[in-house]
């Protein structure tokens, strides 16, 4: 049965792409989303290739075909708790982390990216969110696992998890995200996804104790400004946060969505030190050592500095610039011809609260505001969507954000002026997707193209 | 970091040339006062402290409220910083930048300090949560969770070795660096290479001959960054050596704090790092001790060239249409100018295609239907 409605339906799969697209060469008008796309049938012309577009998709004799169709209602399901933990539908199973496997030589210290193009809403369910290991993913059990909090502190405490659940709690929408996000892009554009530009990072909501609670409860001496959180994995994570910080907003969260953290995002707990580099927020905490000096670890010194062109290294880059990028359409996607469009994406910044969303179809000159369509929280992913009638014309998108602070988010050439194609970390400036025209050789198709 | 900004200056003069030729090349106006290839030399005897005031211009606070209480409003970025963001960024290291990070003065009083970055005032926000949470919270009353411990009983937890030197073992642990050579050869050189030159995919800890850090063309090669010619500090050497190292089993007994200080020593002597003025190297029976890591940490190289984040340079104003040519297309106004990715054999875009880069196999992690 499963499998026939998989024929039947325009799902993202090679099979159903196939079907979809023995459907369409059949010709007629076509629906989607009950949307007539009569513009789409003389997309043959132009080389329509349906098997490269993940985008649903369907013939008018799929759906009649569906329509006749009454096994989904003949057939009994499962029981409940078949499935004690819930699992995505299975046709959904192409939403997925992915890597690339020659960014890093090896896959403990390495990267996956969050399937931006698939999520939908300021939420990254847990099993996609990006993981960043440095030291491999590891299993804690939390009985034997421990946070201390010593160093300049009246008095050093040694907390059970259970200690850190019975203090005062607070849960946030936050995004994180590693400063490499889009690292792979300074130079051009290597790769056509919006996983693989900006998937470095997830936005959940992380449940825990303040940090300046804890603190509090130590006792903080005059003379400690500097605060060295390390982790239990095998790197011995550890990076160096100033009091003023760790005071304002950071916390120690046991809990992400909802549910304990999932290991590849720290359990038991983890630092949350929000807008902030994601490479801040250690994963397995189980110390935090109050000083009068940075550590210098080799994570703010070798790595994550900002090699500029002139040869000087920009350090201790804490925040997250604002950002934004347009999810649909996006490399992923294929127009379905000349009609209505609603551009969506996700903008952020780690000042605060994204406060415009503007998008341009003609590589900057002119600017649509759009419209935020979930809850604006401060360092948090916000929603935005904006409709335009495509008339088949290229188009040269990019979305801009302008932050609370007023900060306006640059465009890549600037960017690059400044801090040159060596800088790695912190590429916030925008992105371009380009609509090849309807009429083109690519009619249609959505190509990450850089100024 | 004002004391190793001298250094700086200092190094240029005795035969880093690299570095006066960068402050030229940066500069819009490279003749420009007493910049004489080298940066400008902050006055850190002037306001040794910085405290509270850091050198922004005095009606900083009434700046910011004008603006709404946006500290990096277009308008207020420019009051305070000036219009010519080249400009502003070679003079990043000048303590006059409301928006460096930067603040105290070295430490140890050597001449490359710990380095301390910090939030800047004008981040106004984060300072009253801040006092709100913490400096000005004066009703906290503890709720007694968690249990009281002796710093004693951390001793095994407490690796952190500061760039101060904080941490590190006495002066009785270490080895000769020709030891150190082969605990090296033993345990680091089937990733790192035996003279630090690379294997397996992992980057060189050390180049013969350097590439310099300086990229003036954008088809460059990215420049090599390696312990000698990147790291600021020595310290952080074998501290991440100790903590992480090797990475299959980090941390290890065998080697114990004298083979990681060996290591240490070994690494630093291939990027040939001196221990004093006279450039005296580390040679193959010195003994390499905590006492000699000071040495080389005040030597390092590139110390003098870390500044503090120092965001935002950029300052745009939301311009919503007949946008100047430098917010469109490649700068100039230009929108044919782009570059695409590499594209698949038959010459189409990299798409939502197998052949893509990269792709793992579909259905990891889901049930099995």
């Amino acid at each position: 049965m499963t499998d026939k409605v998989v024929e039947k339906v325009a799902v993202q799969t090679e099979e159903s792409r196939s079907q979809s697209r023995r459907a369409f060469l059949k010709g007629g008008a076509a629906v989607a989303g009950g949307v007539m796309f009569t513009q789409a049938a003389s997309a043959r012309e132009i080389q329509f290739d349906p098997k490269r577009a993940v985008a649903p998709y369907a013939g008018r004799e799929e759906i009649s075909t569906v329509l006749q169709d009454q096994s989904a209602r003949k057939a009994l399901g499962w029981g409940v708790r078949q499935y004690p933990y819930g699992m995505p539908s299975p046709f959904e199973k192409e939403v997925q982390r992915r890597t690339l496997e020659w960014l890093t030589p090896d896959s403990m210290a390495s990267i996956t990216m969050s399937p931006l193009q698939s999520l939908h809403g300021m939420i990254t369910p847990n099993g996609l969110h990006f993981e960043r290991y440095h030291g491999g993913g590891i299993n804690i059990n939390p009985d034997e696992h421990r946070l201390v909090i010593h160093g300049l502190v009246e008095r050093p405490l040694i907390f059970t998890m259970d200690d850190l659940k019975r203090f005062p709690s607070e849960s946030h929408v936050l995004f994180a995200e590693c400063p490499a996000n889009g690292a792979m892009e300074w130079k051009g554009v290597q790769l056509n996804s919006v996983q693989w530009t900006h998937g470095m990072m997830s936005c959940v909501e992380w449940t825990g104790v303040k940090l300046s609670t804890l603190l509090k409860e130590a006792g903080i001496r005059p003379e400690g400004t500097w605060l060295i959180p390390e982790g239990a994995d095998a790197s011995g994570m550890a990076r160096s946060v100033p009091v003023e910080l760790a005071m304002d907003d950071c916390m120690i969260a046991y809990a992400q969505n909802g549910e304990a953290l999932r290991p590849e995002n720290g359990y038991p707990i983890r630092l949350v030190v929000p807008g902030c580099e994601a490479n801040m927020w250690v994963k397995h905490l189980r110390r935090i050592q109050v000083t009068d000096k940075p550590l210098q670890h080799r994570e703010e010194t070798s790595k994550y500095t900002e090699l500029m062109p002139d040869g000087t290294v920009q350090n201790m880059s804490w925040y997250m610039e604002a950002n934004s990028v347009i999810t649909y359409p996006s490399p992923d996607f294929k127009m379905q011809g000349p009609g209505r469009y609603v551009a969506k994406g996700i903008a952020w910044s780690g000042r605060g609260k994204v406060d415009h969303v503007d998008i341009t179809f003609d590589g900057g000159r002119n600017w649509t505001e759009a419209k935020l369509t979930s809850a604006v929280l401060p360092k948090a992913w916000t929603r935005f969507e904006l409709e335009f009638d495509w008339d088949g014309s290229e188009l040269l998108m990019m979305s801009r954000t302008t932050d609370e602070t007023g900060y306006v988010q640059p465009n890549m050439p600037q960017m690059r002026e400044i801090e040159g194609t060596n800088n790695v970390y912190h590429r916030t400036a925008m992105v371009t997707w380009k609509i090849h025209a309807h009429n083109s050789e690519f009619g249609g198709m959505i190509e990450n193209v850089q100024f | 970091m004002f004391n190793s900004k001298k250094t700086l200056v200092a190094s240029a003069v005795s035969g880093a040339l690299l570095m006066s030729g960068v402050a030229i090349a940066m500069s819009d106006k490279p003749a420009e006062g007493a910049q004489t290839g080298a940066f400008v030399t902050p006055d850190a005897s002037a306001n040794p402290e910085l405290t509270g005031v850091r050198g922004y211009p005095e009606n900083w606070r009434e700046i910011v409220d004008a603006a709404d209480g946006r500290y990096l409003d277009a308008q207020v970025v420019r009051t305070i910083l000036g219009d010519n963001t080249r400009q502003r960024l070679v003079e990043k290291m000048d303590p006059t930048n409301p928006y460096s990070f930067e603040v105290h003065d070295s430490i140890d009083g050597g001449p490359h300090g710990n380095m301390q970055c910090k939030v800047p005032e004008a981040f106004v926000d984060v300072w009253e949560r801040a006092e709100a949470n913490y400096f000005n919270d004066t009703d906290f009353v503890a709720y007694g969770y968690g249990t009281p411990i002796a710093e004693e009983a951390l001793a095994v937890w407490s690796i952190h070795v500061d760039a101060s030197g904080n941490g590190l073992p006495s002066n009785d642990v270490g080895m000769n660096v020709l030891q150190g050579g082969d605990m090296y050869i033993q345990f680091c050189a089937v990733c790192h290479g035996e003279f630090g030159e690379g294997a397996r995919g992992y980057l060189p800890l050390s180049e013969g001959d350097p590439l310099p850090l300086v990229t003036s063309d954008f088809n460059d090669p990215a420049p090599i960054k390696t312990v000698g010619n990147y790291w600021p500090y020595a310290t952080t050497l074998f501290d991440y050596n100790r903590r992480a190292m090797p990475f299959w089993t980090p941390n290890m007994p065998a080697i114990g704090d004298a083979g990681y200080m060996g290591i240490t020593g070994y690494i630093l002597q291939m990027n040939d790092i001196p221990l004093d003025d006279q450039g005296t190297r580390i040679e193959d029976d010195d003994f390499f001790n905590a006492e000699m890591l000071m040495q080389a940490n005040k030597y390092m190289p590139n110390a003098g060239n870390f500044f503090c984040d120092h965001r935002p340079v950029i300052a745009n104003e939301r311009c919503m249409s007949d946008c100047p040519d430098y917010m469109v297309g490649d700068g100039t106004g230009d929108i044919t100018n782009y570059r695409t990715a590499f594209r698949l054999p038959d010459g189409t875009p990299q798409y939502n295609v197998e052949e893509r880069i990269g792709v793992d196999a579909p259905g990891v992690g889901h049930h099995g239907h």
